[in-house]
């Protein structure tokens, strides 16, 4: 599997890690809202079809990239870095 | 000259003799030949047993699909089992084994299970195996002692426990076009994509390209079809945008268009050149991929279509084409296409005698019937082969009359004489990497195959693996996929001319001849490989497995090392048949990879031995100069202990750590993960991502952190330095280093984007000795210039720069065993000079190097924690780190550590542990209030770390035990039966040395 | 001023190796690199960044993805991330030179002239033997000259710049260094090989 890193271009899947759900909502840093926390840490929509996830180029530029990858076929429908996208609130 | 060899045709060597050996029994062969080609041209039949009944078997075809002829090759003292006849290059000095036998090939006990046969059916072992529903032998248990009479009993090939002397390795390789398969479409698709500009691949598993062409008995564009594929086969190697691989199998499509394949690089070498691979694996990219990966030709299924001389008729006419072997003096052909009359004819043209041709259909073209003329025959049309003669090889056949359209058999069984047996029940395109990329295949009814189906990533087809069956498809289609691969549209230009006119390849629909079963007929078997019969697949059938995926686990149909590439469709067929559906409603087995078989060492290649870097620190090799044993830390190597002769680890440790504490050590602490935190929101970030302050920590000082994770649990630990204003050093844990530079990146890139921080991992530019002891002054001042390091210049926690011997260095007093203590850093190409320095330095005062073994011994008596205690499962509080938890500002893991679970005083928490029988205590042994050796308690906890404390001359660890703190001065056991151990205990505070810290402040 | 170690070890000496009965197809050496440094801008000031070590360096650095410069035997610089640039020279005072260069308004500089170590790499089977542990296209066409990728073989992080048609310069972790080269030298036995 290739993906597509918008610094580097196409890299071998063995140079990615996986970084997690990207659609979760990190709670304001003081928040006591424990339900917030624990939802934020936890709890996840494990979609079948498209999912927004991170992974970090963690073999290459560093950077966090957003991707929109089916879980049913694999497929990777974008990559973005995630500094970027975020900023741009291109999030779902 | 061998029996069955040709004095002129085909593409082998005959001016070049080769030896070898076939069961100890020494041969000769031609360069070019196979093994099975050359045993053929031996008059060798009987080539291996069958896996269950111990079947005789000989060579079935002449390629990858082999199932039978099977064998075990013997080279550079290792055994590789297994391997087809049909794939192994005859080279000087092969040496190979028939397998599955025994004592011999010709007599072999096991044979006594064909007896037995009725018995052995589908699903045999599971059921008779499972054992009795109670008793010492009950369920699966009896299975298991079954097992291992069974499995030398039927089976495959030995597998050897020597190690593999060969060389592996992989290879990258990008293209533009990827051609699978160097037949005549796929060296049209490559040239057409060349031409097109495009970088290309083409990858043909045999040793030549030209795939059928190398042996049918055509012209293509007057040319000998052999001598057009060569022609072909030079120019696209001319080309320097083509690598053309050959003996390289793709055996493996994944996601993004990229491809696994096999390069057989020294098998066909009697020794390859030094440092070369035996295999390489290819690991390819492709813009877009040809599969041009051909056809392979199915067996009828009869009563005894398993005896050595049945074979495929595509084989038959290869061996004649091109090896020049002719497979039998008298060879019947049987089958329901035409593709065995142009076999026959092949045969005929090489000087081979053609005894009849049976076929089930009861008419045949014209064309057909033309062939076989030629041939000197006239078809049996309407007839079917319904027995075998013979004991270990083919010595005739009967023939009935067959009705096409019910399968019905009638009249007189006739026998006809004949040593070979040639069969053909039509062709299936190998679309198996069509199946891995993803697409289903369809049914096709002309052709009685599965053709691969609409593509789903980027590829296309051509030549037979379409389902064109003629050499001009595959000219037409081949430069067609090569122009659409590389973005052109279809060229009208002329091709090349084939002759003769093909034929129509499509099958009467018939696969298997259900001839009533008696003992004189025996089995017909569907899976060879696996010795699954027609039989097998009703009774899985009658047994209510109606799923092709459950028939094939049930049975192991297609399960075994050729993967069923003859007989999926046959099986698929007889159990179609048995349901009373079509065969595309019983569905097909998607595909997987690999194609066929790779061996490990070529998905390892260079990942062997060690697996994993050795991480040196600059005073490596010092060290192990100085008789340190080393030991692993993760990636890296470290002093254990600095062992004088004849000194046992614990004596060495002990005495080490004993001179820390009386005079001073010196120990390598370069390991320890090192990131620069940089920019004017440094000290924000800090604050942040540690639990304590760093904020207000002033230039020149240093500060023991602790980060938590997300949930609260602790994560690492370790000091910060702040070198400047907005310019921090930190420091973690050895083993965490890489996952606390993710976390801090993670944090940055995605949940505090706006801080103004870089991160860069230093941990390599550092060398680090720390100096301990309470001569550790006294080392200092005797060797660093450019500062004081007094205590009014260096206080505890703080940070100066200075040299040593020229180097410069930044040293920060620290302490992790307790005494004064410094840490030394220099740059790490510096590291040695500098440790040597200070070894001279320390020279008056008796400096002793320490390992890792005095470390923990120092570390433990002071109850600092480290990643045996910070686990993943403790928090703050477990570890009594409570006053570091700020409670002037959040940070990562505040919003969930003081859940209820987390604060719960009864959770498992530090203390200290003494042996109270003057036993070691042992790592990972449990804490038990009561019990014995023989009755284990209830566990309360367990030891996190152990050592014999020269300090408090006991035994003592540490541990994690329920309640913690308010276990101290209770008594309990130590619980280890691993290692039988069981003894008292005292529950103590964790600080057994020096709990006041007066020494390190000092 | 104290020489520096290198952590090649005693195994790492000139001589032919591997299958050279025919001539070496590579030649690996360690080039001196007495500054190598890190050079991060923060966003937006990346222009800001390229000039100030166009200034340290007297190299144009470009501001594409994985773009270089590289003055032979001088100084060389290649973009490994995001705003991020590899940076190394002969000069061991280069690393100084690029600490006042770049002001914290730009960007920052960490020095790691000791914790990488280059590698050099060149002849004309270079390709097929990096092709063995990277995943990387490494035709001129896909990897200019002077370019640079950061990538890695397994455990091995490694920056790679192209300093030549056939010649590579490869930087690792100096904890690495050791390891990483016998895994180069085992992938270059089959077309033999020289230590300069
Ligand atoms: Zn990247």
């Amino acid at each position: 599997m290739l993906i597509s890193c918008p610094h580097c271009g196409p890299r071998d899947l063995a140079e990615f890690s996986y970084q997690g759900d990207a659609t979760r909502t990190r709670p304001e840093p003081a928040s006591t809202d424990t339900k917030a926390w624990h939802d934020y840490v936890y709890t996840r929509p494990n979609p079948a079809g498209p999912h927004h996830e991170y992974w970090q180029h963690a073999g290459g530029c560093r950077a966090h990239l957003l991707i929109v990858r089916d879980t049913l076929s694999h497929e990777i429908h974008s990559v973005a870095l995630a500094r970027s996208a975020n900023a741009s609130g291109a999030r779902a | 000259m061998s029996p069955r060899r040709t004095t002129s045709g085909g593409s082998i060597d005959r001016r070049r003799t080769i030896r070898f050996t076939f069961d100890g029994e020494a041969y000769t062969g031609h360069a070019g030949d196979t093994l099975a080609s050359a045993l053929l041209a031996n008059g060798v039949r009987l080539v291996g047993r069958s896996f269950k009944y111990h079947r005789p078997r000989g060579v079935f075809s002449a390629g990858i699909d082999e199932p039978s002829a099977l064998v075990t090759v013997l080279k550079d003292g290792v055994r590789e089992p297994n391997i087809p006849a049909t794939r192994i290059e005859l080279h000087d000095g092969l040496r190979v084994e028939s397998q599955n036998r025994f004592p011999s090939l010709a007599f072999d006990f096991g044979a006594i299970n064909q007896l037995g046969g009725r018995l052995l059916g589908a699903g045999f072992y599971y059921k008779t195996f499972m054992g009795p529903v109670i008793g010492p032998l009950k369920g699966t248990r009896f299975w298991m002692f079954c097992e291992r009479f069974i499995r030398r009993a039927a089976g495959l090939g030995r597998a050897d426990y020597a190690p593999d002397p060969s060389r592996y390795e992989r290879m990258n390789a990008f293209c533009d076009v990827l051609v699978a398969g160097g037949g005549v479409a796929g060296l049209m698709a490559a040239e057409a994509a060349a031409k097109a500009g495009k970088r290309v691949i083409l990858a043909e598993q045999e040793p030549e390209t030209g795939g059928f062409a190398k042996w049918s008995n055509e012209t293509i564009g007057g040319k000998p079809a052999a001598e057009w594929a060569k022609t072909a086969s030079e120019r696209l190697a001319a080309l320097d945008n083509v690598r053309l691989l050959t003996r390289t199998m793709v055996w493996g499509y994944y996601d993004g268009n990229t491809l696994a394949a096999l390069e057989r690089v020294g098998d066909h070498l009697a020794r390859p050149p030094k440092g070369h691979a035996r295999h390489r694996h290819w690991t390819i990219r492709a813009g877009a991929v040809v599969l041009a990966t051909g056809a392979l030709e199915r067996p009828l299924v009869f009563p005894g279509n398993d005896r050595p001389g049945v074979m495929l008729a595509g084989a038959v006419r290869r061996y004649a084409g091109e090896y020049g072997v002719l497979c039998g003096d008298k060879t019947v052909f049987f089958a329901n296409n035409d593709s065995a009359y142009q076999a026959a004819s092949t045969l005929t043209k090489a000087g081979g005698h053609v005894a009849a041709i049976v076929d089930v259909r009861p008419t045949i073209s014209e064309a057909a019937t033309a062939l076989a003329a030629e041939a000197g025959v006239v078809p049996l049309t309407g007839q079917a082969v319904v027995e075998t003669k013979g004991g270990k090889h083919i010595t005739g056949i009967v023939v009935q009359s067959f009705d096409a359209a019910t399968g019905a058999l009638s009249g007189d069984a006739r026998p006809i004489e004949c040593d070979c047996l040639a069969v053909s029940g039509g062709w299936q395109p190998v679309i198996h990497l069509a199946s891995q990329a993803g697409a289903k295949a369809e049914w096709d009814e002309t052709l009685q195959a599965f053709l691969p189906p609409a593509p789903n990533q980027r590829w296309s087809g051509a030549g037979s693996f379409l389902g064109q069956m003629t050499t001009a498809g595959a000219l037409e289609s081949g430069r067609n996929a090569g122009l659409s691969a590389s973005g052109k549209k279809p060229s009208r230009a002329r091709l090349p001319e084939v002759e003769p006119s093909p034929l129509e390849i499509a099958p009467a629909p018939i696969f298997e001849i259900k001839a009533p079963i008696s003992a004189t007929r025996g089995k017909a078997f569907v899976d060879l490989q696996h010795d699954v019969t027609a039989d097998d697949v009703r009774l899985a059938h009658r047994e209510g497995f109606v799923s092709v995926e459950h028939l094939k686990r049930y049975t192991t149909l297609g399960m075994a090392t050729d993967q069923g590439k003859t007989s999926n469709v046959p099986g698929l067929a007889i159990m179609a048949e048995a349901r009373g559906i079509s065969i595309p409603e019983a569905g097909t087995t998607r595909f997987r990879p690999p194609y066929s078989p790779v061996a490990i060492g070529a998905l390892a290649a260079e990942r062997y031995g060690n697996l994993k870097p050795n991480r040196l620190t600059p005073m490596h090799d010092w060290h192990v100069e100085h008789g340190a044993r080393m030991m692993e830390a993760g990636l890296w190597h470290r002093p254990m202990i600095y062992g004088a002769p004849g000194e046992t680890v614990e004596q060495a440790y002990i005495r080490e750590a004993a001179a820390v504490r009386r005079s001073v050590g010196i120990v390598d602490v370069s390991t320890l993960g090192k990131i620069a935190v940089k920019g004017p929101d440094a000290a924000e970030f800090l604050d942040r991502v540690y639990t304590n302050m760093f904020s207000t920590l002033a230039i020149g000082k240093a500060r023991y952190g602790l980060m938590l994770r997300e949930d609260g649990i602790a994560f690492d630990d370790g000091t910060t330095w702040r070198l400047g204003e907005d310019d921090f050093l930190m420091t973690t844990t050895t083993a965490n280093a890489g996952p606390v530079m993710q976390h801090l990146e993670y944090f940055l890139d995605i949940v505090w984007p706006d801080l103004k921080v870089h991160l860069t991992s230093v941990t390599d530019q550092w060398a680090g000795a720390a100096v301990a002891g309470p001569e550790a002054r006294k080392v200092l001042e005797k060797c660093v210039i450019g500062t004081a390091v007094d205590n009014d210049t260096l206080p505890f926690m703080g940070i100066v720069h200075g040299r040593i011997d020229g180097a410069p260095v930044m040293i920060c007093r620290l302490s992790f065993s307790g005494e004064l203590a410094y840490e030394v850093y220099s740059g790490a190409g510096h590291g040695l000079h500098v440790w040597e320095a200070l070894m001279e330095a320390g020279e008056s005062f008796g400096i002793t190097p320490y390992g890792m073994e005095a470390l923990g011994t120092l570390r433990i008596e002071k109850g600092h924690v480290t990643g045996a205690e910070i686990d993943g499962r403790t928090t703050a509080r477990d570890l009594y780190l409570d006053w570091m938890l700020s409670k002037k500002k959040p940070f990562i893991g505040s919003g969930l550590m003081d859940r209820p679970g987390l604060i719960d005083q009864n959770r498992i928490r530090l203390v200290g542990v003494v042996s109270l029988d003057g036993q070691p205590l042992g790592g990972g042994a449990h804490i038990v209030e009561q019990g014995s050796l023989d009755a284990l308690g209830q566990s309360i906890g367990h030891i996190t770390a152990f050592c014999y404390s020269p300090a408090l001359a006991k035994y003592i660890g540490l541990a994690l035990v329920k309640g913690g703190k308010a276990q101290h001065g209770r008594r309990a056991f130590v619980s280890d039966p691993l290692r039988k151990r069981f003894g008292p205990v005292e529950l103590v505070s964790h600080h057994f040395f020096d709990p006041e810290g007066r020494r390190m402040h000092g | 001023m104290v020489e520096r170690a290198t952590p090649l070890g005693a195994d790492f000496r000139p001589g032919s190796y591997g299958d050279f009965a025919d001539g070496v197809g590579v030649t690996l050496s360690e080039p001196s690199t007495g500054t190598i440094v890190e050079a991060t801008a923060w966003p937006g000031h990346e222009k800001a960044l390229t000039a100030a070590l166009g200034r340290g360096t007297g190299l144009s650095l470009a501001l594409a993805p994985g773009a270089g410069a590289y003055r032979d035997a001088k100084a060389a610089a290649f973009n490994i991330g995001p705003g991020r640039f590899l940076v190394s020279g002969k000069d061991e005072g280069l690393v100084d030179d690029l600490a006042r260069a770049v002001s914290l308004e730009t960007g920052t500089i960490t020095d790691l002239s000791h914790g990488r170590t280059a590698l050099r790499i060149e002849g004309m089977a270079t390709e097929w033997v990096l092709a063995k542990l990277f995943a990387l296209d490494f035709s001129l066409d896909a990897f200019p000259v002077s370019a640079g990728r950061a990538t890695a073989h397994h455990d091995f992080f490694v920056q790679i710049q192209r300093t030549g048609d056939h010649r590579f310069d490869l930087y690792v972790f100096r904890s690495f260094a050791r390891a990483f080269a016998m895994a180069l030298r085992h992938a270059a036995q089959d077309v033999g090989y020289a230590i300069k």
